[in-house]
């Protein structure tokens, strides 16, 4: 009976197999592109998401739901399915089943701003950043037509994001665990909770997939100890994470992990600096072939 | 990371994790022994006892040991009692944490691995057939999910009914094995275990109603799982006795979740047409669009009349007549015992007559309807029909009522007759119940000036007197 109503509170997660073989891999995508590749639609949904108005723990439940989609032999290939239209089906998704679902409309006007190499804002798709003055209407905005299109495939992804999943949509988030556990531990301080949601939101980034080998209790508590050292701020002295059911080592491990975030995502915009990053099949493919032609020079 | 010296620096992890591996080899045989129990019960003969369920399914993770184990440094088990008094001290500076249920996530089946047997039933949201597992010779039920070819992809509601069943683990919830699939996108089957009998049909065959203590254990299952759902922010909004399933050893599961959905605090926006018109509350009928779990709440009112009468309890034959034939049972409300019902969209257009009651409590119910019920029983009755959804009681309340307490006692579920299965035949099951309604209508507005005009609804049985159906 204890354990019945944690299913709320926690995850499926990933198995090893699912963590070291996934169907990218399996079908020749280099791991350091295949990760690029994953962060940056997890930043791709982030924008989505805020330009929709969900909030944020449906975003969250959505970048987590693109996460596993690609884990795993059974899981998608980056060489089959283009990262975008994971990231915009598994938010599509992840708002239906919420309480503010959203239409596939908006969804797909949403992605074809975001996907415009002359409007976009995001670095990984216009590497000259946000123009100053709006572009030509037609760069980014969808035509009737290829709404039609788009839809489809939208729809047609979600079905197979689904499949991938067995149906297992559930997505239990840390954010509320953790200002739960902030009220428990008595750290009121405002900006200590700010940093809390700040690491969290981030290590959906993570290239160790922290949300999917981890439950959100430890996640929770890593990025309390965490904003609490960096705020200054003193928390018990006692061995209180393991009160929140997480031991020293997974603590440490997530501790490192968050930190090392910032680092990864510098490096990543250093490497890919002036490029973009292929969200599409066929971007990824002149990628691997690019990339198959240095080696070959050298 | 830390200034302080790391916990584990002093211990010795070899030995740490032999006591971890100790503790999960007596934990498997616990549960080996306690699933060994359980099939000899089942007394299946096809399988020798050893065997589990497709456990390599994922979404059977809760029902077999699972198949694979994630290594904490910490195996935290409630086997503190088996602890030898030396060990006890080293134990103690350990704390015991918390393990979270493993669960994986896997690609769904094909619907292959199925062999189908016979139909069960076809309802408003699919087909269900008895099936067998290729691979264990389990029987099963197969439910084939309707999509129909929708703007929005993936119907809601079938997401929703996969979400929740998956989320309502309890015995008296029907388990939801895995979803598979078949060669087309739109083909979804759940793959539920296998029921032999439905309460509906159940007592549509019955030649006498079930004993009073036997619908105190039928309600007790029954109410105990939705608690449960409650619990879990889980509406189910189709409680009728044709979706509470039953087995030959007298369990009784609750089943079709195609209405079913989360609730949250404060409640979303929710659509007014749910629940089967039968078993469908005042506040729907006329057009909260804010309501809550007390609709299923009144759906447990009509089902237990339904078991002490073996008759649905109100028959209506469109929503004006429904509403008639509440009041006609409950009497009509009034400001004292249902503040603020006024102000519903479909109240506006009520005509009632004056009413003398000036208690805020639901009146009980004419007891000359329910002449075996003992006075505790018409008590919960009442109150789980009462019109103002305020006063009905919450699953909790409802399982503390003193009805349950006095004698007859609640009958124990192995002493339950055993029927004659409809749904392992060939017969099909033929319910006269009304269907639930289908998701994305529009909600009717409707006039309720002739629920006590000058025609009763009830007498004409056409949808023609005071009814008027204006759409959009």
């Amino acid at each position: 009976m204890a354990t019945t109503g944690l299913k709320q509170l926690s995850n499926a997660l990933a198995t090893l197999d699912q963590i070291s073989n996934s169907s990218s891999s399996i079908d020749g995508v280099p791991s350091d592109l295949e990760m690029s590749i994953r962060c940056a639609g997890a930043q791709l949904t982030q924008a989505a998401g805020v330009l929709l108005g969900l909030s944020q723990d449906i975003i969250a439940q959505a970048i987590v739901i693109f996460t596993r989609f690609w884990l795993g032999a059974d899981g998608g290939s980056l060489r089959i399915y283009s990262a975008k239209d994971v990231s915009a089906a598994s938010l599509y998704l992840t708002a239906k089943l919420s309480f503010l679902p959203t239409s596939p409309r908006s969804v797909l006007n949403v992605y074809t701003l975001l996907l415009s190499q002359d409007a976009s804002p995001l670095w990984f798709v216009n590497p000259r950043g946000a123009p100053v003055q709006p572009p030509a209407p037609e760069t980014y905005v969808l035509s009737e037509g290829g709404y039609q299109a788009a839809r489809l495939t939208l729809l047609r992804i979600e079905s197979i994001i689904l499949r991938a999943l067995g149906f297992d949509t559930h997505v239990a988030l840390p954010h509320a665990i953790a200002l739960t556990y902030l009220q428990t531990l008595g750290a009121t301080k405002p900006g200590v909770a700010r940093r809390v949601v700040e690491h969290l939101n981030a290590a959906l980034l993570s290239p160790q997939l922290l949300y999917v080998t981890h439950q959100p209790n430890a996640l929770a508590v890593a990025a309390i100890y965490l904003a609490a050292r960096e705020e200054g701020v003193k928390l018990v002295d006692a061995n209180w994470w393991e009160v929140f059911d997480v031991d020293r080592e997974e603590l440490g491990f997530l501790v490192v992990a968050m930190r090392s975030l910032e680092g990864f995502v510098r490096k990543e915009t250093e490497q890919w600096k002036g490029k973009k990053i292929p969200l599409v099949v066929d971007d990824l493919e002149s990628e691997i072939e690019r990339r198959r032609m240095m080696d070959e020079g050298e | 990371m830390s200034a302080s010296k790391s916990r584990w620096a002093d211990e010795d992890p070899e030995t740490e994790a032999i006591i971890a591996q100790k503790k999960r080899e007596k934990e498997e045989k616990r549960r080996a022994k306690a699933e060994k129990q359980r099939q000899l019960e089942e007394a299946s003969k096809a399988r020798t006892a050893t065997q589990t369920d497709g456990s390599a399914q994922s979404l059977n993770g809760d029902s077999g040991p699972p198949t694979k184990r994630r290594r904490l440094s910490n195996d935290a088990t409630p086997a503190d009692a088996e602890v030898p008094e030396g060990e006890e001290q080293a134990q103690k500076k350990q704390a015991s944490l918390l393990r979270f249920p493993v669960r994986e996530w896997g690609t769904c089946r094909h619907v292959d691995n199925f062999e189908r047997l016979n139909h069960i039933e076809e309802g408003s949201y699919g087909w269900v057939s008895r099936a067998k597992d290729i691979n264990t010779g389990e029987v099963v039920a197969l439910k084939k999910l309707k999509i129909q070819s929708s703007p929005d992809g993936f119907p809601v509601t079938g997401l929703r009914e996969i979400q929740t069943l998956l989320e309502a683990r309890h015995q008296n919830v029907v388990f939801l094995r895995e979803v598979v699939m078949g060669n087309q996108m739109d083909d979804v089957y759940l793959v539920m275990d296998f029921l032999e009998h439905d309460l509906k049909t159940l007592l549509d065959e019955m030649r006498e109603p079930f004993l009073p203590s036997e619908i105190k254990t039928l309600l007790l299952q029954v109410v105990g799982g939705l608690e449960f759902l409650h619990d879990q922010w889980i509406m189910h909004r189709d409680l009728k006795t044709s979706n509470l399933l039953m087995n030959n050893r007298g369990e009784i599961k609750i089943a079709d979740f195609g209405m079913a959905r989360y609730y949250g605090d404060p409640p979303p926006k929710l659509t007014q047409l749910v629940v089967t018109l039968w078993y469908r509350s005042p506040e729907l009928l006329l057009g909260a669009d804010k309501y809550g779990t007390e609709v299923d709440m009144w759906s447990i009112g009509c089902i237990f009349g339904e078991l002490l009468t073996k008759e649905p309890l109100l028959q209506g034959k469109n929503e004006v007549d429904q509403v008639s034939k509440i009041f006609e049972l409950t009497g009509p409300p009034n400001s004292q015992i249902w503040p603020g019902f006024r102000s519903l969209p479909n109240a506006k257009s009520l005509r009632l007559p004056q009413s003398s009651s000036t208690s805020k409590n639901p009146p009980l119910l004419p007891r000359s309807r329910f002449p075996y019920l003992t006075n505790a029983g018409l008590n919960l009755l009442s109150e789980l029909l009462a019109l103002n959804p305020a006063s009905r009681p919450t699953a909790r309340q409802c399982l503390a009522h003193p009805y349950f307490r006095e004698d007859p006692r609640p009958k124990p579920k192995e002493m339950f007759p055993t029927f004659p299965s409809k749904a392992g035949m060939e017969k099909r099951r033929r319910h006269h119940t009304p269907e639930a309604p289908k998701h994305g209508q529009a909600a009717p507005q409707l006039d309720f000036a002739g629920v006590f005009g000058g025609a009763t609804g009830g007498d004409t049985g056409e949808a023609g007197a005071g009814f008027t159906l204006r759409l959009g």
